[in-house]
Order: structure tokens, then sequence, then C-alpha cells
């Protein structure tokens, strides 16, 4: 056993509401997921000293809340691995006693008009003369590069492919698979049957990337209470332990300049993530692995060692990911059918699972998970357990 | 509106990129490279992220590369792109390094027949009145 496993538990999980346009302030968003974190766990605010959001300022959280005083706080700078970088830091804080309980927290919106950076600077129009971006931009906006699409979806997909021979087909059929999760999951936003045909007659958004690869933009705020194992046993549902867990930068921000667009970040983190535990990738009995494009899933499924490099599609096509498989993967759909939470529905779907409070979608007798986000230059990632 | 310039987002560059956009404009090639152990660094940086020696000088580089890999947007968010579609927007790996990675749009061709590895050449090119931009080409 490592220093790591087993020194941190999760107590409880909650979401907001979730849905596109929703006519809720962000304040708004994070009370409802607070408020269903702390109910699932029957914990109360001043049961909680320890926040970590990527969305939002921590502390201010904290006030809105009556969480205060707090003897642990972490606001991120959003250049990280989203939910994985909030959780890591909520584990660690728990892990090296800085703090009894840490919810980690996502907020996330839908874009709203204007939101984009480059459309937001080109607002004002020729008239005004030509737009100029500076700092990491300046190496990939006057290409056309600036769509996360296409300098993170775009040339990575088209690398695997190119790489390994993987076919528009392959993603097509990882579509349905997710999809079929989704029909079993009554949260699902996208819930009615998806085929082949329907995947690739799907627009591109930055080719080969389709509409069906991209994770969905919702308003939605996730919440997950972090503490100690002995603690969590105290609560309302089953504590899940936090075996290992780990988190990997790689290269500076800008993903369209990635050493390596097939493993990067992703292949560091699990080299790291495995280095940590006992358990092996046979262990795993269903993983949840980011989706912001369906291209992430695949580098998850050969980085943690579940097939070899490039051979995700074949380990997709053998049915290894669907409902009944041998790693049902994404169970609660993957955000491209739950809606972009970041990786923060990865955790707590995992957490369900491991709860056996899946319903339909229950993987039978679930004890070890896999849950990851992120890609290119930052990835995170971390393996629960039962509690055995 | 259609006799409107339309002008992609330009750089603006910095006290550490000027010299790359004003080579760029006299249509050379420059990448800063470290005087003391021969490292290129692209996007430039103040120090030399092998060594960490700031003793650093732009050097004129062959305009030949790589092609690692590529993507052709289609979803219209800038003005620009939108009349310029479709185009594609690529990672090429300039052959003075390895790897000595480099954003860019592949030209005169289509996105059919690429390749990993395929050979491309620089080409300077006015995209708009006053702006011009390191594009490459396929070659051989």
């Amino acid at each position: 056993m490592t220093m790591m496993q087993n020194r941190v538990a999760i107590a409880g999980v909650g979401y907001s509401e979730t849905g596109r346009m929703l006519p809720f302030s962000d304040d708004q968003l994070v009370t409802q997921a607070v408020t269903a974190a702390l109910d699932d766990a029957g914990l109360k605010q001043g049961d909680v000293d320890g926040i970590s959001t990527t969305g939002g300022v921590s502390m201010s959280i904290g006030s809105l809340l009556g969480i205060l005083p707090l003897n642990w706080f972490f606001t991120s700078s959003l250049y990280g691995p989203s939910f994985a970088e909030t959780a890591v830091m909520a584990m660690d804080a728990v892990a090296s006693g800085s703090c009894h309980a840490a919810l980690a927290l996502r907020v996330i919106r839908q874009p709203r008009a204007g939101d984009h950076p480059i459309a937001a600077i080109t607002a004002g129009g020729p008239a005004d003369g030509p737009t100029r971006v500076g700092g990491q931009q300046q190496w990939t906006a006057p290409f056309g590069g600036s769509l996360p699409a296409a300098f993170i979806g775009g040339l990575q997909m088209q690398r695997y492919m190119s790489e390994f021979g993987a076919k528009e087909e392959d993603f097509a059929r990882h579509a349905v698979v997710q999809r079929s999760h989704a029909m079993r999951n009554p949260e699902a936003l996208f819930r009615d049957p998806l085929d082949v045909d329907e995947y690739l007659a799907s627009r591109y958004v930055s080719k080969p990337v389709r509409l069906l690869d991209c994770d969905y933009p919702v308003d939605s705020a996730s919440a997950v209470i972090f503490t100690t194992p002995e603690r969590a046993r105290e609560c309302r549902k089953p504590a899940v332990l936090v075996d290992s867990w780990a988190m990997s930068a790689v290269a500076d921000i800008d993903m369209a300049l990635l050493d390596d667009f097939t493993s990067n970040a992703v292949g560091h983190c699990s080299e790291t993530l495995w280095s940590r535990t006992d358990l092996r990738p046979a262990d795993v009995d269903c993983a949840g692995l980011y989706d912001g494009f369906s291209i992430i899933t695949f580098e998850w499924l050969d980085a943690l060692g579940f097939c070899g490099r490039g051979e995700a599609p074949q380990f997709i096509n053998d049915g290894h990911t669907g409902p009944g498989g041998s790693l049902p993967t994404n169970t609660d759909g993957g955000a491209c059918n739950v809606g972009r939470r970041h990786g923060a529905n990865f955790c707590i779907e995992s957490v369900r699972q491991l709860r056996g409070e899946c319903g339909e979608r229950q993987v039978p007798g679930a004890e070890v998970a896999v849950w990851s986000n992120a890609t290119g230059s930052f990835a995170g990632a971390a393996i629960l357990t039962v509690d055995r | 509106m259609s006799d409107q310039v339309l002008y992609p987002p330009m750089p603006k560059p910095d006290s550490v990129s000027e010299f790359f956009w004003s080579g760029v404009d006299r249509h050379e090639l420059l990448i800063l490279r470290c005087q003391e152990c021969a490292t290129y660094l692209h996007p430039p940086k103040e120090v030399c992220r092998t060594c960490l020696s700031t003793n650093l000088k732009p050097e004129r580089v062959s305009g030949k590369a790589t092609l690692v890999t590529w993507t052709e947007p289609r979803k219209a968010y800038d003005p620009y792109f939108a009349a310029h579609q479709p185009y594609i927007f690529a990672t090429v790996n300039l052959v003075e390094q390895e790897p000595l990675r480099f954003a860019t749009n592949l030209v005169d061709c289509t996105g059919d027949h690429l390749r990993i590895g395929q050979p491309l050449a620089v080409t300077f090119r006015e995209v708009a009145p006053g702006c011009t931009l390191p594009l490459f080409e396929v070659v051989g």
C-alpha cells in the first residue's frame, strides 16, 4: 500500500439543475449542488471546512453558503484539468490534514453571446481596423485555430486516425454506445436511440470532429464532498474510498503545439496513477473517461491500459465499453449526453455506481471505478473503490 | 458588405515576439535559439527551457517542415474565417529540431490526401492588406 491509498473518501455528491440557458445565477446553481451534496452525505454547513472550486471564488462561495471559517480553500486559475484539478486539490487537503471535509465544485455555464474570447474582440468589426491578439493566442488565432474543437479535438482526432488507422465509423460506434448508456439514465439530456448513419450525417464542427463528438454545453454546478474515511463512514450513504489519484501537466496551455497529440498528459497521468496503487486495469469494473471530445475517451482507454495504444476502436467495437461489457464506460452517457460538467459527472457517476444507485444502468457488483478529466497539456484521474 | 476588407485576428507582437513578426513582414522565418545549448524555442520565451540560459537569439530557419496533424474548422465564429472556408489549420514540425512545433495554415491543397510526415515548405502570404502570415504548402 502506498502512502496515498485510502486516506480520503467521498461522503456526498450532488448536482444543480442542469440544462440550456437556465434562469439561474451561478450562486443559485452552486447552492443547489452543494445543498444536494450535503443532503446526500447527511452533513451540515458546519461539517465542511474546505472549499475547492473551478468556477467562481472559493471564499465567496463559503460566505454565500455560511461555510466559514474555512481551514483551507482553493480557486482554480482555469488553466488546469477542470474538475480533476479541483478534486485533486481537495483530496490533497484532506490527506494532509489541512481540512476535515472539502467541497470540490465545478460551476460551468453554456457560453452566452459575446463570451468567446475571439468573438468578443472581433465584435467591433473591420471598421475598427484589424483585431489584434497577443500572448499565447498570437501563435494560433491568426491561423483560425481558436476553436477548442479545432486546436484540441480536431488536431488530436486527425492525428489518432492517421497514426492508428481509426475510421469515422469507429467514432460513430462509440457515439452509439455512449447513447445506449444515456438511454438507461433518466437524468441524461439525450435519450433517443442513435445509429451510425445519424452520427455520420451530423455536421462537422472541425473536421474530423462532428457535432456528436462534442460535449453538450449546459448550465450546471456539481459538488463532491471529500473527507476522511473515518468521517465518511459516519455519513448517510456508504463511504466510497479514493484509492489513488494523479494530476499531470506536460506542456504550456497551447494545445496546438503538443509534442504528442495522442498520449500527451493523458499518458503521463495514467502512468502516475498506476504507480500509486496496487490495483491493475483488470481490477476496474467501470470507467468514466472524459469526453469533452470523443477522441479523448479513446486516448484514456489506451493510456490507462485497458487496451494497447491505438486499440480503443477495436476495444469499443468488441463491446467492452457498452452495457454488459467488461468495462462499461461513461455509464451516465458521458458529457456528450448529460451535459458539460468538465469531469465532475464522471466522478459522481463512479460514486453512484460503487454505491449501487444506478438502477437500469447499474454495473452489477461494481467495486472499483476509475474516472478521468482533460487532455493535451494537462490531465487528472482517480481510482475509487467500495469500502471493503 | 462585399467590398468590406476582412482581417483575421492579427498578431499583437510583444517584446519577446516582435522579432518573429517583423521577420515575417520581411518574408523571413526566424526562430529563437539558445546560444549556449543550441535549442530552438517556439513560441519564443525569455529563457531556454533546456539549460536556463538567457542568451537567446533569433536565427533564420530553412522553412522546411513536416506535417504533424491538421483539422478543417467549420464553425464560423470569426468573419474572416467564415468567409475563407474551407481552410486547414495545422500543426507542423520545423525540420531543424524534433520537436519544434509550429501552428499554421496549409494552403493550395485540400485535406483529403494529407499524411503524417508530409514534407512542407513555408510560404509568406498577404492574407489581407498589410497582413502577412507564414503559411505552409505541400512540396514533393
